[in-house]
């Protein structure tokens, strides 16, 4: 009896689907993939539910989010419980089982890399943290790269009769990603060794990239907005000498780093967290351009002074 | 003159009492506890919720008594059954006058695979009518519900029955559902106890839209309605039922805690709306939530036939000197300053009508309320709320002004928030 339920539903989406497949309609979570699946499927109608200057651990399973998860044919996010805090209500609200499980429109993009700082046991006296890992994967090179080639089996798995067509574009941002990665790597070799405090482990893959060294965080615990004793005990650690700016992303308030960089005598840089987070990140490697770029100008006045 | 007799407003209610049973299942539930900390796909999400207060005084119609004591605490299991199924089972002990009980507020199924934006949810469930209703009480800014909840949905409605919901294709957010439910805790009082009450006894129909304006606002507005076989009072008792006197309306049981409402009637239409504000539509340091709803209960009593042809030329002079509906109203704006603050106010305000003898006798009560909260993380709050209330016709609410302290921690799964 449920066979027969299933196999009545399952034709019956299979029919919806294939009038629905004009235009595929992708829903990333962060501009990043918004960005990435501009990348592979530029043909498609790509949405993201946040900005750059969202933090995308609190957003509003707001009434526009389910509607346009309503008519999603994929979803793409960090995932690694990134979006534990309102992408399940998106699911549940938005009625729309093609896009709940990962065998069919569900992306998580953490799924296909190995993640950094994942941890066997978490507490909730730890702050906002998850075994999974850090899930701010997009600064990382390798990973992106990664990312993309499961990406594009994704779009291939659910329009195989374009399967030549994604094949390509995946070939061209590849090739586009390998030359640019080059660059990158190049640029990060000169950072190696700078210290930062900075906000959150938001950038967690930028600097295991570039070899900077987070020596502190502004938030006494992960998810945690920074304390007047946290700070005190941060600006003590910058008295030290060795670090070289205070580094905090579009999303996030920079008063508390301001306050630490006016007592420290430190420059307080603003990175964008993703494409959109300035005006020169319009994609992703103009967002890797920029923020190194903005990292390198920060070490060499450092250096300098 | 038409002589309405007196009759014992006493609420049909379900009291809820402490079951052997629920115990057993408690007991058997509470060993999940050692796996909360990684809730995964063959894991139930577990969570709890622990709010505790203190009050001043005694509020209108509130679960809330007078001094110290716990509030709603809340045990809560959810899963995806398999591909097609989600379940959750949320149960809420409560404590009153020194016993405890144990109340099964959501027991319910949903499906998750019906094609086409369908899903149906059957069970026990919280309603989908108006704004709130179907919000979680530990994730509200304020320590009551408004007035309006409190008087014509017994706090929050959840009750047995079935869902079925659709949302729209379209670009826009545009939900539809109905809902059909036994109804039992918004019977009107059976005055004459020989009453045959409809055994499905509410049905609702509602509807949402919603959408963003910019990148910075979110906003939804909805349209319920609730029509209750079993919501009009009627006045065929002739007798008066003198030991009766002291509870002779359902408005004055204000200690009631068993989720009835005070007020009832054949229609209910509720308009709600809600907007929300945050700066970049970022909502981790600052945001607003302005919401605001209307209700009207209407038909809440019926005159019993011969007495209505009997007295058919008094019925224009009757209608003189009575409306035959409630309503009620609140609006609320509350605002985030830093993560951890925020604070909220509320004005509300309930129009009813309470039985006196022969006659129906209006009631206002009016109240405002100030609340500040502190977040040390989103699972802890700590709440300070004061109440000013100003009544027409309420007995047993003289005091003006009541102070609460709140805390509501959650513990476990990190459950997602609705909008």
């Amino acid at each position: 009896m449920r066979i027969n339920f299933k196999v009545i539903i399952s034709s019956i989406l299979l029919s919806l689907s294939h009038s629905a497949f004009a235009q595929m309609n992708i829903f990333a979570c962060e501009p990043e993939y918004a960005a990435l699946a501009k990348e592979l499927a530029p043909e498609a109608s790509i949405y993201s539910a946040t900005t750059a200057m969202q933090d995308p651990h609190q957003v509003q399973a707001r009434p526009s989010l389910i509607a346009k998860m309503r008519r999603a044919d994929l979803v793409v996010c960090a995932g690694a419980e990134l979006e534990i805090g309102w992408l399940p209500m998106l699911q549940m609200k938005a009625a729309n089982a093609n896009v709940r499980s990962t065998d069919k429109g569900l992306f998580f993009a953490a799924d296909h890399v190995e993640t950094l700082d994942q941890l066997d046991f978490v507490d909730r006296s730890m702050g906002d943290v998850h075994t999974q890992g850090n899930p701010h994967l997009h600064f990382s090179p390798t990973r992106m790269l990664t990312i993309a080639q499961a990406l594009t089996n994704k779009l291939i798995q659910l329009e195989p009769q374009n399967s030549a067509r994604y094949q390509q574009h995946f070939a061209s941002f590849s090739e586009r990603w390998q030359a640019a990665s080059k660059q990158w790597q190049q640029r990060a070799s000169q950072l190696q060794g700078m210290k930062v405090i900075a906000y959150h482990s938001s950038f967690r893959y930028l600097f295991d990239f570039a070899g900077i060294e987070q020596v502190a965080d502004l938030e006494p615990k992960p998810g945690l907005a920074p304390t007047s004793s946290h700070l005190t005990k941060l600006l003590h650690r910058a008295n030290e000498g060795d670090i070289d700016t205070i580094i905090v992303a579009s999303y996030q308030d920079p008063r508390g780093a301001k306050w630490l960089a006016d007592k420290a005598d430190l420059p307080v840089l603003v990175l964008p967290f993703s494409v959109g987070g300035n005006k020169q990140s319009g994609d992703l490697f103009s967002l890797y351009d920029s923020v190194l770029t903005l990292l390198t100008q920060a070490h060499t006045a450092q250096q300098a002074s | 003159m038409k002589n309405l007799p007196v009759f014992a407003a006493r609420l049909a209610a379900q009291r809820p009492v402490p079951n052997v049973k629920n115990a057993i299942l408690m007991s058997a539930l509470l060993p999940l506890f050692a796996h909360a900390q990684a809730p995964t796909l063959s894991n139930p999400a577990v969570s709890v919720v622990l709010d505790g207060y203190y009050q001043s005084d005694d509020r209108v119609m509130t679960e809330r008594a007078k001094g110290f004591g716990l509030g709603g605490t809340e045990l809560a299991l959810s899963a995806s059954i398999d591909d097609m199924f989600y379940g959750k089972f949320t149960s809420v002990f409560e404590f009153h006058e020194g016993e405890s009980e144990i109340l099964v507020e959501e027991a319910f199924m949903q499906t998750m695979a019906l094609p086409n934006g369908f899903t149906v949810r059957a069970g026990r469930f919280l309603s989908d009518i108006g704004y709130l209703n179907n919000q979680h009480l530990h994730t509200d800014a304020f320590t009551s519900r408004p007035s309006a909840y409190r008087a014509f949905l017994g706090g929050h409605y959840f009750d047995d029955g079935i869902r079925l919901s659709y949302i729209a294709p379209t670009d826009m957010y545009w939900l539809l559902g109905a809902e059909a439910f036994a109804g039992k805790n918004l019977r009107a009082a059976d005055e004459s106890a020989e009453r045959e009450y409809s055994s499905t006894g509410v049905y609702t129909a509602f509807t949402k839209i919603g959408g963003d304006i910019g990148i910075e606002s979110s906003w939804q507005f909805g349209l319920s309605y609730m029509r209750n076989e079993n919501g009009q009072l009627t006045t065929l008792a002739e007798h008066e039922d003198e030991h009766h006197e002291d509870e002779h309306s359902a408005g004055h049981d204000e200690h009631g805690h068993g989720h009835a409402a005070a007020y009832t009637g054949k229609h209910t239409y509720i308009a709600d709306f809600v907007y929300k504000w945050a700066p970049n539509g970022n909502y981790k340091y600052q945001h607003l939530t302005l919401s605001a709803e209307y209700f009207r209960v209407a038909d809440f009593f019926t005159l019993a036939e011969h007495e209505h042809s009997d007295h058919d030329d008094h019925h224009g002079e009757e209608a003189n000197y009575t409306q035959d509906y409630h309503q009620a109203w609140y609006v609320s704006g509350v605002y985030q300053f830093t993560p951890h603050w925020s604070a909220g106010l509320r004005y509300g305000k309930l129009a009813s009508h309470v039985q006196h003898d022969d006659h129906f006798e209006p009631q206002t009560l009016k109240e405002t309320e100030l609340s500040i909260a502190w977040h040390n993380s989103h699972f802890s709050t700590v709440r300070f709320e004061l109440s000013h209330q100003s009544n027409l016709g309420f007995e047993h609410a003289n005091n003006e002004n009541v102070i609460t302290l709140q805390y509501v921690m959650t513990l476990g799964a990190h459950s997602a928030h609705q909008f």
